[in-house]
């Protein structure tokens, strides 16, 4: 990958993380450069989750996590302060979707709104203009136009995932993970989300996880291929699905076990 | 031939007609009861039953209603309510999110298993001897013009009130921590993802999420106050009226009414009973029969809020 820092979003550098004691990402470094896509594909247990949701500190509530290394965002040790308002606003400036859409069982205004006025005050008029700016970033506007203050459990799953997609952007973040956000999902869905994920792109630093190999050449620009807890091979899509250095990978992209 | 079909008829026979006959046996008592009850209740059921206070130096007939013993249920079950409330959620918070496993937290849960096995009667005897101090005396009133004696009289509304509120502790706080147990996790990731701080998705989230498993909890809680005799014996008092000043509804006799003693309903079914004062059947199961419709319309409430609950996320 890039060795010029400046154009790295986030660094990640010998992290190890352990539940428990009992090891899940055993030494893991990687730079994702800006205004990329990366994507960690690998079998189930392997650690992507773990390491995922470590570059935004979700995993600090889990009873037994335990992390070292460092991971740097934008040049920062963000494990660097403990302080409870640093990792607030780390989670802040960063998105994440997951496998199975979140929306909280509320209207679908009110989960748009719920992010910003966590940190915001101000004219309603703004918060609902925001909203309506990002749901149509995301695509669903125009299907939901006249329901907007419906339940957002009444939306189908493709939906409320663009839901929870457009509520992550209300807070504008630079950089967004997505865990499997497509495998709960049928094609088409997928597909709208896929292309939603090349244009938000173009100013922003991403992350997916996905045990779609199609979807991972599709989208991404660097792939990282994890197996037992390791990072074993990293680089640009294309060399490591058409170069594959190790027989591991060569067999886990021919599909030889998942 | 050395092996027999084994012939399982009898046994089988004799298990049906078990399993029958103790069900018949459960339904004649219970339709039994629901005569009797129905029977004497509903002779004693009026208007004037309900909203007269009940007069105890009448010999025999059935004088007066049950208009203070109904008022002493409410409110003692208001405050008990009101008391074990902001406790129990606080503590089953904290058990469901904030204790870490081990030490404290094994405490806590330990403590919760244990009151919730101790009778009510021990904890009334328990409540007293603390509230007889003359320090407690807020909650009652203090014993005056025997000579020597610096004691708290330990029996009033107030001091019943908190005493429920201990008994039903337990139950509200698992309950509780149930309710939010079942608040699915991915509520707390979307929040906590999105930046907000700990407390604000607990308060904003996972309580709006666990709103009717708690609401279900608050009136189970409910339920055991109203039906508790035991307390209400040891810390309200034996007598039947209210005990403060006079009236007892005036507002500004209210923290009197509440410093004295009274009744409720199952105070009241016992006084009126062959085993207490009265010898009036009549009124007794009047008075049973208004408890347990009580009793009954928390318990249908509970079941409705929890279908309401099940309808909304299913
Ligand atoms: N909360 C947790 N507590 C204890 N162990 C965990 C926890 N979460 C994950 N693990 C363990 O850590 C290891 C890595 O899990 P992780 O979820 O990161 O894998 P994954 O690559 O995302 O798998 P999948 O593809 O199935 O989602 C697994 O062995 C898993 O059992
Ligand atoms: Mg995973």
């Amino acid at each position: 990958m890039d060795n010029t820092s400046k154009n790295i979003a986030i660094r990640i550098k010998n992290v190890t993380c352990s539940y428990g004691g009992k090891p899940a990402v055993r030494n893991a470094s990687l730079d994702v450069p800006q205004n990329s896509i990366c994507a960690f594909i690998g079998p189930s247990g392997c650690g992507k989750t773990t390491l995922l949701r470590s570059v935004n500190r979700l995993n600090d509530l889990t009873e037994g996590f335990a992390l070292s290394g460092s991971i740097e965002i934008n040049g920062e040790n963000i494990y660097g302060n403990d302080a409870a308002s640093h990792v607030e606003a780390l989670r802040r400036n960063i998105g994440m979707i997951f496998q199975q859409p979140n929306p909280l069982p509320t209207g679908i205004l009110k989960n748009m709104y719920m992010p910003i006025k966590a940190h915001y005050t101000g004219e309603k008029k703004y918060f609902y203009e925001k909203a309506v700016e990002k749901l149509k970033t995301a695509g669903l506007y125009d299907e939901i136009e006249h329901r907007l203050d419906r339940t957002a459990l009444s939306l189908s799953g493709g939906q409320q995932q663009r839901l929870c997609i457009a509520r992550a952007l209300m807070l504008e973040p630079k950089i967004m993970l997505f865990d499997e956000p497509c495998s709960a999902l049928d094609p088409i869905a997928t597909y709208k989300i896929e292309d939603m994920l090349l244009e938000l792109k173009k100013e922003r630093t991403m992350i997916i996880v996905t045990h779609n190999m199609e979807q991972a050449r599709r989208v991404s620009d660097y792939t990282a291929f994890f197996y037992q807890g390791e990072i074993v091979e990293a680089g640009r899509t294309n060399d490591v699905f058409f170069n594959p250095k190790t027989e591991l990978l060569d067999q886990y992209i021919r599909g030889r076990f998942s | 031939m050395p092996i027999k079909q084994k012939n399982h008829r009898a046994s089988d026979l004799a298990g049906t007609a078990y399993a029958h006959i103790s069900a018949a046996i459960i339904v004649c008592v219970f339709a039994f009861m629901l005569i009797v009850i129905l029977r004497y209740g509903f002779g004693a059921l009026s208007l004037r039953f309900l909203i007269e206070e009940p007069d105890p130096s009448a010999l025999g007939a059935s004088k007066g209603g049950i208009l203070t013993p109904l008022i002493g249920t409410v409110v003692l079950t208001l405050i008990g309510i009101l008391i074990a409330f902001p406790f129990a959620l606080a503590t089953a918070i904290y058990l469901g999110f904030y204790a870490k496993k081990g030490g404290f937290n094994t405490l806590v849960k330990g403590a919760v298993d244990i009151l919730s096995g101790v009778p009510t009667v021990v904890i009334a005897l328990f409540a007293l001897l603390v509230f007889t101090l003359p320090q407690f005396g807020f909650f009652s009133v203090m014993i005056e013009g025997v000579e020597g004696t610096n004691r708290a009289y330990g029996k009033s509304f107030l001091v019943a009130g908190i005493t429920m509120a201990i008994m039903i502790l337990p139950f509200v706080i698992k309950s509780m921590e149930e309710a939010l147990k079942a608040v699915p996790a991915s509520y707390m990731d979307a929040s906590l993802a999105l930046g907000a701080t700990k407390w604000r998705t607990i308060r904003k989230v996972i309580l709006g999420a666990a709103r009717d498993g708690l609401t279900t909890g608050v009136i189970l809680g409910m339920g055991r106050i109203v039906g508790d005799t035991a307390i209400v014996w040891l810390t309200l008092g034996g007598s039947i009226r209210m005990t403060g000043r006079k009236p007892w509804y005036a507002p500004e006799n209210w923290l009197s009414t509440l410093k004295n003693g009274g009744s409720t309903l199952t105070s009241y079914i016992y006084y009126a009973s062959p085993a207490g004062e009265g010898n009036q059947f009549d009124v007794a199961f009047g008075a049973s029969l208004v408890l347990i419709a009580i009793i009954l319309l928390l318990n249908l409430a509970a079941t409705l809020i929890g279908k309401a609950g099940a309808h909304k996320n299913g």
